[in-house]
């Protein structure tokens, strides 16, 4: 078994969760069984995989597996129709689509939350006692089942959370109580697993034990960290066949010079505190490979991409139609690391030469904040019947937006690749970036398949845009090298290259 | 899915209570009298307990109770009133810690487990001397203590006492035996800060959750569930209320139909001044609610007469003894006499104020100066109010009358047949009483008594110049006057000793039984017109 470790998998992932995802499902689909293997407590991790393309079968939770939860067939509950819920004793009042007041007699004893995004289903429920005080909660999985419950403490902190497994078992306790002058977890307890209970005094201690448990039941299995968060665990794990720590982003943040700059803290415990504990380090490039080989000579390095574009994408992407809208896709992150202010003051000089040129952004923004000051950058430049912030695209829903855009602008400080420019490739999006470390170099070859611009250079980007804009032979000739490029980080090439490591693995 | 233990037998007569204890009240005494009777005479009873109680099927077994006669509300909801003994010892307990030590605390009758490196992961509190798990207290990796789990005494965790960061009990949850958490009280301050029991949910295993403000909401949940266990068309379940403030509220708020009884075990208001005196408060309320009820029951005549004529209900009051004297001892060869000690009167009760034992002692000291050989026997536990002023009293008494020599404390003791089988008079000079089981039995020995006239049970159990005397409250001379004329009087004797074993006769089982037949009678009577109040139960 191959298992691909991260700390979960949320309703808005970012590149390192889709990587993790569709190398899950790569490796699955050539037939060498894999699992996404998450860390945190999660009720919606059922609803945020299947938005990856992953089936159940293909995720593995810590938690849900000591509920025994792991495989459950969705099933929507209303809460109106839970058959825990008197409604001869009590009323449901529906105050608003998020939440039902549970009355006796005219006096609320709970609220029901409705789980978001969703038309009356149950996502939890806040009981009270009479003086008004919550006293327990409910937690619903978007499978349709109480999952958790919930204890809390005089002032409203939480309490005691006891995990539940179907039969309403309580299978983990955390407890919550003082560290100091600080209320904090202080407890995983692991009830009755195997016949024994477990006392942790954190997270990852229990995690570490879980991952062990992987090992003994799948000897000869390969583990991969995903997360430099879990790097010092996945150290630790013990009777792994392979053990990996692929980094899907630069390791220092000085990308001018990467042999020589200060390391990311994170990244430490992989390049020098522990390297002895992994097999190897993978990264995405052979240009970062190149680098952190030279830094660290005694220690393996390989570079695998972290994404693919599978057959169907490749067909779905020749297929599309290359009479396009004047569409700019900006995909990824707004978190100033990537500068989609820069993308807003391109379009502003683009507008100058191509009036109905429009700017989509796909991807959640870091912090309100950041939201707040591209709204303002927007108003200010009088760009607002230009510029979309659209939802957040889950990869299963993204390619209809990518089918009939012209061009995608990337303007981040560093990429570890560009996953995002690849897959808008496949569906023949003509790419222009900053060329900055890594992957811009890989990825286009400039003027053949998109373009690269010195970094930060607003004017020239532009340039290459409007060119692209109002060049239709030009875009037709690049978006078909742009497939051609895609095509070259195809499902079979990319499972090669893993598959050459395992083996020596 | 809850109470299925229990389908198959239908209707069912409840007597409702909150707790079974090992030292019991004339209330839990009269229901075990009451529970052997209905056994005698194949009619299904079930003795129904509200509070938690980790060691109550300890209790059951040694008072010889079948447990299955025996509901209690938190064995119900946690699935345990079957659960065979299995006793948790200290080597079977796991905390989740690797190679702990253990040390005992011999003072404490506890261990105390450490990890290697010497933290306290639990203290485990055990049953005296014995390897048997009572409570454990627990602390996690950062000194906490965080929980202390009780342990019922067949085997168990039954209760989990959770606590807050400032060290107070703050959630209590109990559980089943696989751990599934049912039953739920909260602690949290009210806005002027005082912390109180401030809410209970039921989250039963696949049932209905609710929710309750106190333990006599969920109390009254669980009966009306008990009523619906127990539902059958052709005959209504009686619930006989033995402690009243605990259900009376939900009782006369029942969802469904019932018969509903309250059972007064002690007196409505002052014995003295029955008519005017302020009640007795754990009475008020039912006497303000009795045609809420379906009917009343008392142990004497006295009392329904007392209570027909100030309150007026319109609901009947049966008068039903809370004694009842066995066949074993009806059929005992009765003692003239003649073979009995002389002058030897004893005392069966707790030496407490209001049984006023100076005032026997008193009297017993008049007569002494005339029968040197009378001597006062005393068994029962003293009191300790005030501290053991009810005792002092007594031994003052004795003293001050020169009886130091004949008046005994005996303390408590079960062999009631050999003691009563050689006396020769009982006495009581109580404030008050409901009924008072032992008058009843030293009469079923052939005693010869002399009691106060005071309600309710002493002036009816006693038939004065019949089995005894019964004189004037507060009348010492009168009661010393009356023991001397008996001791003067060998033939007067004998006479008044035969009618006591006569007159216990009233109390035979089968007689107590007819006066029970009569109520289930009309509670069955009163079943019809009560059923066709309630539409979904006439269609089916």
């Amino acid at each position: 078994m191959n298992y691909f470790v991260s700390e979960s998998s949320y309703l808005f992932n970012s590149g390192t969760e889709h990587s993790q995802a569709k190398r899950t499902a790569l490796f699955n689909a050539m037939g060498n069984e894999a699992k996404f293997v998450t860390r945190n407590y999660s009720r919606f991790l059922n609803r945020d995989l299947t938005r990856e393309g992953l089936t159940q079968a293909e995720g593995l939770n810590m938690y849900d597996y000591f509920q025994g939860i792991t495989e459950v067939e969705r099933k929507e509950q209303p809460l109106r129709l839970l058959k825990q819920i008197p409604l001869d004793e009590y009323h449901l009042v529906s105050t608003n689509p998020n939440y039902t007041c549970m009355e006796h007699d005219g006096r609320p004893i709970a609220k029901i939350n409705v789980m978001p995004a969703t038309v009356g289903l149950i996502d939890n429920i806040n009981y009270r006692d009479r003086f008004g005080h919550d006293v327990m909660r409910e937690n619903f999985d978007w499978r349709g089942f109480k999952s958790s419950v919930d204890y809390f403490h005089q002032n409203g902190d939480l309490g005691t959370q006891l995990f539940l497994n179907r039969d309403g078992q309580p299978v983990i306790e955390i407890t919550h109580m003082n560290i100091g002058k600080k209320v904090q977890p202080t407890m995983w307890k692991l009830l009755n697993y195997k016949g024994h209970s477990y006392r942790f005094n954190n997270e990852n201690q229990m995690f570490l034990f879980f991952l062990n448990e992987l090992m003994s039941q799948n000897p000869g299995s390969t583990i991969i960290s995903d997360r430099r968060s879990l790097d010092p665990i996945i150290a630790d794990v013990q009777n792994a066949a392979a053990k990996f720590a692929y980094f899907h982003d630069t390791h220092t943040p000085d990308v001018q010079a990467p042999v020589h700059g200060k390391l990311y803290d994170a990244y430490k415990l992989a390049l020098e505190d522990r390297p002895e504990a992994f097999d190897a380090v993978i990264v995405p490039t052979e240009k970062q490979r190149a680098d952190l080989a030279q830094r660290y000579p005694e220690d393996h390095f390989i570079a695998i991409p972290d994404t693919y574009v599978s057959s169907e994408q490749l067909a779905a992407g020749r297929a599309a139609s290359s009479n396009r809208e004047h569409r700019i896709i900006f995909s990824g992150r707004l978190a100033p690391e990537k500068q989609p202010e820069h993308a807003i003051r391109v379009l502003k000089k683009v507008l100058d030469q191509v009036p109905d040129a429009q700017l989509e952004f796909r991807g959640y923004a870091s912090s309100d904040d950041e939201q707040k000051q591209l709204d303002e950058q927007v108003k200010t430049l009088a760009v607002e019947d230009h510029v979309t912030f659209g939802p957040y695209l889950a990869p299963t829903e993204l390619p209809d937006r990518l089918k009939d855009s012209a061009v995608i602008v990337q303007t981040s400080r560093e990429e570890g690749l560009g996953m995002n420019l690849i897959e808008a490739m496949a569906y023949g999006v003509v790419p222009v970036s900053f060329g900055i470390t890594y992957g811009t170099n890989d990825l286009i070859t400039d003027g053949v398949n998109g373009a690269i611009v010195a970094q930060n250079d607003d004017d020239a980007m532009a340039a290459k845009i409007i060119e692209l804009l109002t060049n239709s032979d030009l875009w037709h000739k690049e978006s078909k090298a742009a497939i051609a490029k895609a095509a070259t980080y195809d499902a079979k090439t990319v499972y090669n290259a893993w598959d050459g490591i395992l083996a020596k693995a | 899915m809850l109470g299925i233990k229990f389908r198959g037998t239908y209707k069912m007569n409840f007597f409702v209570n909150a707790l079974m204890q090992k030292q019991k009240s004339g209330i839990e005494h009269a229901e075990l009298t009451r529970l052997r009777l209905f056994n005698q005479h194949d009619t299904p009873a079930r003795i129904v307990l509200r509070n938690y109680d980790p060691v109550l099927h300890q209790t059951l077994k040694d008072d010889g109770v079948d447990e299955a006669q025996v509901i209690n509300m938190f064995d119900y909801y946690q699935q345990t009133q079957a659960t065979p003994f299995n006793p948790t010892k200290v080597k079977d307990l796991d905390f989740g810690v690797l190679n702990t030590t253990t040390e005992f605390e011999a003072e404490h009758h506890r261990y105390l487990v450490y990890t290697p490196q010497h933290q306290l992961v639990a203290r485990v509190n055990v049953r005296d001397d014995t390897e048997e798990v009572t409570s454990t207290e627990l602390f996690d990796g950062f000194n906490n203590l965080y929980r202390v789990d009780f342990y019922d005494i067949r085997g168990f965790v039954t209760l989990q006492q959770w606590y807050s960061p400032d060290n107070k009990i703050e959630n209590e949850v109990w559980l089943t035996p696989a751990g599934v958490p049912v039953v739920h009280a909260f602690n949290r301050a009210d806005v002027n800060g005082d912390i109180s029991q401030s809410g209970w949910l039921l989250t039963p295993v696949n049932g209905q959750v609710f929710s309750f403000d106190t333990i006599d909401e969920l109390f009254g949940h669980f009966l009306n569930q008990l009523n619906d266990d127990f539902w059958d068309d052709k005959q209504p379940n009686v619930f006989i209320l033995d402690r009243s403030t605990i259900a009376d509220y939900t009782m006369i708020h029942f969802r469904k139909p019932a018969y509903r009884v309250l059972h007064f075990h002690n007196a409505q208001a002052s014995a003295q001044d029955p008519m005017h005196s302020i009640v007795n408060n754990n009475y008020e309320f039912d006497l303000s609610v009795m045609d809420q009820f379906d009917a009343s029951i008392t142990a004497t005549k006295r009392q329904a007469k007392d209570i027909e004529a100030r309150f007026h209900p319109r609901t009947p009051i049966f008068t039903i003894a809370v004694g009842v004297v066995p066949e074993r001892l009806l059929n005992a060869p009765r003692v003239p006499v003649s073979d009995r000690e002389f002058g030897k009167m004893v005392v069966f009760a707790r030496v407490a104020p209001e049984k006023q034992l100076d005032d026997l002692v008193r009297a017993l000291g008049i007569v002494h100066k005339d029968y040197p050989q009378v001597s006062l026997d005393i068994y029962g536990y003293a009191d300790s109010t005030n501290n053991y002023e009810a005792r002092r009293k007594v031994l003052e008494a004795a003293k001050e009358v020169g009886m130091e020599d004949q008046v005994q404390l005996k303390g408590y003791t079960t062999d009631i047949d050999t003691v009563e089988n050689k006396a020769m008079m009982y006495g009581l000079t109580s404030v008050m009483e409901g009924f008072n089981l032992a008058i009843m039995e030293a009469s079923a020995h052939g005693l010869i008594s002399f009691t106060y006239d005071v309600n309710y049970g002493p002036n009816e159990i006693v038939e004065d110049k019949v089995s005894g005397r019964v004189t004037p409250y507060k009348d010492i001379p009168a009661m010393a006057e009356a023991i001397k004329q008996v001791l003067a009087d060998k033939s007067l004797a004998q006479k008044y000793s035969d009618g006591a074993y006569d007159s216990s006769k009233r109390y035979a089982p089968d007689a107590v039984w007819r006066e029970w037949q009569a109520l289930l009678d009309e509670a069955q009577k009163r079943w019809p017109a009560k059923l066709a109040a309630l539409p979904t139960a006439a269609e089916k």
